[in-house]
């Protein structure tokens, strides 16, 4: 997936995202960092279609997807995960999964689901339980393998950190490597620095809506300029994946 | 309770539950209350009577009653087309009306006095186009049979009854053990999300009006068929079909359904406690005493 001179916020002439160029090769997983404000969630709700695109484009493979719209994105391969209300709480999580499965061919639906289950086996124990009974880490799990039903090219993460404990920061993201290695590419925006870093390949990082810094996480974690400025942590803070 | 009170209500409610099954399936999906919706009622009552009015021309051997009803296969023939004209109607009106407003981003006030808008323009309409005059399916008489224990009810009536049971049963086990119900349930719940999901919400909007007002025709044509026809037969339901929606719980179908029973059987006991004149207010009442002591009814979630 690319993004070329992606420009895009909630009103005409008061971008939030101005020119972002950003690519993801298959099987990666970059990190989009910055400070609070930087305009990370809105780039990846715009690449989603929830945020107004004002210029540039989006392209999945070789589809140009930059006015699809959201119902179509997850069609191309494009699959989002929003950081808060990801699930459907008044729905059990076989209907949250069965959902996700509704725009498959009926053949393919039921066992999508079970592929999935079987990844993620805690929801399969509880697959008649209401979302809305679990837990913030379960909810996390629930809303990724909703994603993952229809087995997306790419998937989209927006701070899946959010209110979690960091123990289950870990499960989350522990997760994240295995699903990568099934051929998915992950976009991981982040504002838990360190837990990003050390599960991404790449990191790039947004401040004022332009891309300013792009490197491996051992880069930009003995970046200076990034750690002090962009950041707000100490370098030596940063801890290096091995 | 005088039983008989008890099926006369049941008989009522069954229409009110089922004009309240359309509200909470356009509230909990379209998140306003449609006022409009009393109107849909009306119209699919009137859809009816023109259609049957025509195929009775054409065909004369279709008004003889299928016994023991009181009615010929012009009404049955006529409900369904009146279900498919009250379902373009409704589509209708949501393009020229509500997706504008939509598009807009228009806050609920807008969207709640944009349906009243809606429900005086199509009730003048109505108007305009049949006249006030009462009118009604057919001049034939009934004779009302003995059910055992006191009761009597025409076959009409009992007849509406299992019909709004038949349909309810229906549009509940298509919100429950269905791919569009589980997506009607998602958009209710959170649109966006149920964008990111796949589901066309667009869609799911115009699902949900084509049911409702297919519902709002079938409950028209069960008042229609057991009372009379008249522009303002919507209007007049339109306080018991929000009562029942609210105190069913908003987007339970099998709890509009059952509160619409209750609203009928209430109001059939105000009328044998304390008089006819007092039968609008039970609606009311009941309405401010489910806002006040159980927000989200029956069968609700709390918010």
């Amino acid at each position: 997936m690319t993004t070329e001179g992606l420009v895009a916020g909630y009103e005409d002439g008061l971008p939030i995202v101005r020119g972002v160029d950003f690519a993801l090769g298959p099987e990666e997983l970059v990190a989009v960092l910055g400070p609070n404000g930087a305009g990370k969630s809105t780039f990846v709700k715009a690449i989603a279609g929830l945020v107004p695109i004002h210029g540039g484009r989006v392209m999945v493979g070789s589809t140009d997807a930059t006015f699809v719209p959201p119902h179509e994105k997850i069609r191309h391969g494009l699959a989002f995960v929003p950081q808060t209300e990801n699930v459907f709480a008044t729905l059990s999580i076989a209907d949250n999964l069965r959902l996700a499965a509704d725009i498959l061919p009926k053949a393919e639906r039921a066992r999508q689901v079970d592929r999935v289950f079987n990844m993620f086996p805690d929801l399969a124990d509880r697959s008649g339980r209401r979302a809305g009974a679990l837990s913030g880490g379960q909810r996390q799990m629930l809303a990724i393998a909703r994603a993952l039903i229809v087995g997306p090219t790419v998937l989209i993460l927006d701070e899946p950190s959010a209110g979690l404990s960091p123990k289950v920061v870990g499960e989350v993201f522990a997760r994240l490597d295995d699903i990568k290695r099934s051929g998915v590419a992950i976009v991981l925006v982040e504002q838990n620095i360190k837990a990003a870093l050390a599960v991404a390949d790449r990191a790039v990082v947004l401040v004022d809506g332009q891309m300013r810094h792009e490197g491996t996480p051992d880069d930009l974690a003995h970046d200076p300029r990034i750690a002090e400025l962009y950041l707000g942590v100490r370098r030596n803070r940063v801890a290096i994946p091995a | 309770m005088n039983p008989q009170g008890l099926v006369d209500g049941l008989i009522a409610g069954a229409t009110i539950g089922l004009g309240a099954v359309g509200i909470t399936l356009t509230y909990s999906i379209l998140r306003f209350s449609n006022f409009a919706h009393g109107e849909l009622i009306s119209w699919g009552a009137y859809f009816a009577l023109a259609v049957a009015g025509l195929l009775g021309a054409a065909f004369g051997f279709l008004t003889t009653p299928i016994l023991p009803f009181s009615f010929g296969w012009t009404l049955p023939i006529a409900a369904i087309a009146a279900i498919a004209l009250n379902a373009a109607l409704a589509l209708v009106v949501d393009t020229l009306l509500f997706s504008r407003l939509r598009a807009r981003n228009s806050t609920v006030i807008i969207m709640v006095m944009a349906s009243f808008g809606a429900a005086l323009t199509l009730r003048n309409l109505l108007e305009f186009t049949f006249t006030g005059k009462p009118q009604y399916y057919t001049g034939a008489l009934q004779i009302a049979i003995r059910l055992g224990g006191g009761i009597r009810a025409t076959p009409d009536q009992l007849l509406s009854l299992v019909i709004a049971l038949l349909v309810v049963s229906g549009v509940h086990l298509l919100l429950t053990r269905t791919a569009m119900g589980r997506a009607m349930r998602a958009v209710s719940e959170n649109p966006q999300l149920a964008d990111l999901a796949g589901v066309n919400v667009r869609q799911v909007i115009r699902i949900v009006w084509v049911l409702g007002a297919g519902l709002a025709a079938v409950a028209g044509v069960m008042a229609g068929l057991l009372i009379q026809i008249r522009p303002e037969m919507g209007l007049d339901l339109l306080l018991p079909l929000f009562a029942a929606a609210i105190l069913g719980g908003i987007g339970s179908v099998p709890g509009a359904m059952l509160a619409g029973l209750i609203i009928g059987i209430s109001e059939a006991l105000a009328v044998a406690a304390v008089g006819a004149q007092w039968r609008a207010a039970v609606s009311f009442v009941i309405l401010v005493a489910v806002l006040l002591v159980r927000p989200q009814g029956l069968f609700g979630r709390p918010e």
